[in-house]
């Protein structure tokens, strides 16, 4: 792994924003958009123009993939499923940096003959809890959301509010669990356990325990 | 600078008149309701009394319109004060007063812009925050509307004590909003104990001044001096510094502790009712609001959209941050009502792409993150902009009072945070998959 230094992440958790979804996600009228990509922030800026009421967009720092082609539509409270197999045995639901690092996860899990469903919500509220949940039903109810950001209050929490209604749902979440310690860049997402591997090993986990439960 | 015109004495009569009105019908729709905030209203009846029936130009009819003065009442608990002078223009009619903060009325207990209230464009009552927003009002009057209206906000000496305040008096002086008038009412009471400067009026002229503003001190029953002191213009903001008693009117409450917040028994209220309506005059002279200048630019919102779809390749590396600023470029190049602001962080959010491309519609807030969302959020009142204020992502933790009163207000401002998550600690990611 390549990264550059940066004083940011050395300087500890001051800086980061491990709280803003949860915070966005109790005002009302809010609407609050996760882009992770070039196209799809793009889009996002131009619907939050005639979105009423208040809007968030949530940006990140480090460069990532363009993953939509520039004719894709999107819609407030519309996921996408970026990547999807007839085999799918979990759908995993990530945002930002999160999202590109479950689509890693996913290109090293089918080496193993694993095959994941991967969702881009695009807005975090409002949810499209039906994408999210027919897609879930064909993965037998699993489901794995990572975020970067703290367990309370944002996207794995969100999900779990969609789905808390759905029969043999299985819901596993990813996120930052403590106040993060200054740390070297390549190691933050590693120790915090949001990283491709730590989604890996979440969906083996589900897995073995659904066999197991057999 | 012109010469000022006193007021003869039929006009400073019908001004007392609608200043004793306004307190009768405080005092009886508190009383009414239960519940309300008399001796704060009280305090305040003569600069209301002035303020809409000699200073300010607006259409009573059309509160909304884009040409009118606008009023900002950051001391929202004297709502039934505000409530009163629109009854007074004939807008609101008595029995809406009096059906004050029930479930079924229209009239809220502090002011907010549901339903009939059409002349307030920000929800007010959390202290602190109108000025920040009365200064995005006088920033997109000057520099985005280039218009005559000019922007009055009223605040009380409680909220004072509020940083935020502060960060707007910095904000309009180092704008130079001269089209921007502060009204303090200086009646010595808060909540629950006198407020720190008490009536030391020098030390708040002193404060004003060093903030840049340029500052007056009258007595805030005087409808003479409110009405000279409210004509003269100026090159800067000015603040009118105004003398007052909490309860004026209400003899057994005038500048006592233990009145903040308590509607009168209704015994009590009849019997100062009625002393009050003694000292109204029959006055001949009927007053009407001046009609405000037109020469605001019609706007609007509907189709702000992007000019073409995005150009980016699959494959092609950026940062949501980057990609961010070059949208916000691209939406101003093609919709001029497109308005940007940060907290000295447009190199990190990327909002400088859209700065250094229309640097005329960009606002630096500096490191003042609840005064850029307050500021935003008058930028964004009556439908004049489309306002995107950014900064990290964390700093808007700061402001989530602002936040949430932004949404009570029904706007619909856009805020964009930045370096979100630990992922803050990268510039380049670890590779990438292929995409989808």
């Amino acid at each position: 792994m390549n990264v550059t230094v940066s004083f940011l992440g050395e300087d500890g958790p001051s800086l980061m924003s491990l709280e803003d979804m949860a915070m966005f996600r109790a005002i009302p009228t809010a609407t609050i958009f996760y882009p992770s990509d070039g196209v799809s922030i793009e889009k996002a800026v131009e619907l939050a123009a005639s979105t009423k009421g208040v809007c968030y967009i949530r940006t990140s720092r480090p460069e990532n993939s363009v993953i939509y082609s520039s004719n894709e539509d999107f819609h407030v409270g519309q996921a996408k499923v970026v990547y999807q197999s007839t085999e799918d045995k979990v759908t995993v639901v990530g945002a930002g940096i999160t999202l590109h690092e479950a689509m890693a996860a996913a290109d090293m899990l089918k080496k193993e003959r694993i095959f994941i469903r991967v969702i881009d919500p695009f807005t975090i509220k409002p949810l499209d809890s039906k994408t999210i949940i027919e897609n879930a039903r064909q993965t037998r109810g699993r489901i794995l959301t990572v975020e970067d950001h703290y367990y309370e209050g944002g996207l794995g929490e969100a999900v779990c509010s969609a789905v808390v209604n759905e029969q043999g749902f299985t819901l596993q979440r990813l996120a930052v669990a403590h106040v993060p310690r200054s740390g070297k860049p390549n190691e933050l997402l590693k120790i915090y356990g949001i990283d491709r591997e730590a989604i890996c090993q979440a969906v083996r986990k589900m897995l073995s325990g659904s066999a197991n439960a057999k | 600078m012109e010469d000022y015109h006193k007021p003869d004495q039929q006009t400073v009569q019908a001004l007392r008149n609608i200043a004793n009105r306004l307190r009768i019908n405080c005092i009886k729709a508190t009383t009414a309701a239960g519940s309300g905030y008399p001796t704060s209203c009280c305090s305040v009846a003569e600069i209301m009394s002035v303020l809409y029936f000699n200073t300010m130009k607006y259409r009573p009819e059309d509160p909304k319109n884009i040409n009118n003065d606008r009023f900002v009442l950051s001391k929202g608990h004297a709502a039934p004060a505000l409530y009163s002078m629109w009854m007074e223009t004939g807008f609101l009619k008595e029995s809406e007063l009096f059906s004050l903060c029930q479930v079924e009325t229209s009239l809220e207990g502090h002011p907010t812009p549901f339903q009939k209230q059409q002349f307030v464009d920000v929800a007010t009552g959390s202290l602190g925050q109108g000025l920040g927003v009365a200064c995005g009002m006088a920033y997109t009057g000057k520099y985005f509307d280039k218009s005559s209206y000019r922007v009055f906000c009223l605040l009380g000496d409680g909220e004072m004590s509020e940083g935020s305040v502060w960060e707007a008096m910095a904000f309009a002086s180092y704008y130079q909003l001269d089209n921007l008038v502060a009204i303090l009412d200086i009646n010595r009471l808060g909540q629950s104990d006198a407020a720190p400067l008490q009536h030391h009026l020098d030390k708040y002229q002193r404060r004003c001044e060093a903030f840049g503003w340029h500052a007056i001190v009258v007595d805030g029953h005087s409808v003479e001096e409110l009405c000279k002191a409210l004509s003269q213009a100026r090159h800067q903001p000015t603040a009118i510094i105004a003398k007052t008693t909490k309860g004026k009117g209400i003899p057994a409450a005038e500048d006592k502790m233990g009145w903040h917040g308590k509607p009168l028994p209704k015994d009590m209220a009849d019997g100062v009712v009625k002393d009050l309506q003694a000292r109204i005059t029959s006055s001949s002279k009927r007053l009407y609001p001046a009609t405000p200048v037109e020469d605001a630019p019609p706007v609007s919102l509907r189709n702000v959209r992007m000019p073409s779809a995005p150009s980016y390749k699959p494959g092609e590396k950026i940062s949501t941050r980057k990609a961010y600023g070059m949208a916000l470029a691209k939406l101003g190049r093609y919709n001029e009502r497109v308005v940007v602001l940060d907290g000295d962080t447009n190199n990190f959010t990327y909002s400088e792409i859209f700065k250094n491309e229309h640097p005329n519609r960009f606002v630096e807030c500096y490191i003042a993150q609840q005064n850029m969302v307050s500021v935003a959020t008058g930028c964004a009142a009556r439908d004049r902009n489309v306002v995107y204020a950014s900064t990290l992502a964390s700093f808007f933790t700061r402001a989530y009072d602002q936040l949430r009163m932004a949404a009570i207000s029904e706007s619909n401002i856009i805020l964009c945070g930045s370096h979100c998550g630990l992922s803050i600690v990268f510039s380049s990611s670890p590779p990438s998959p292929r995409g989808p």
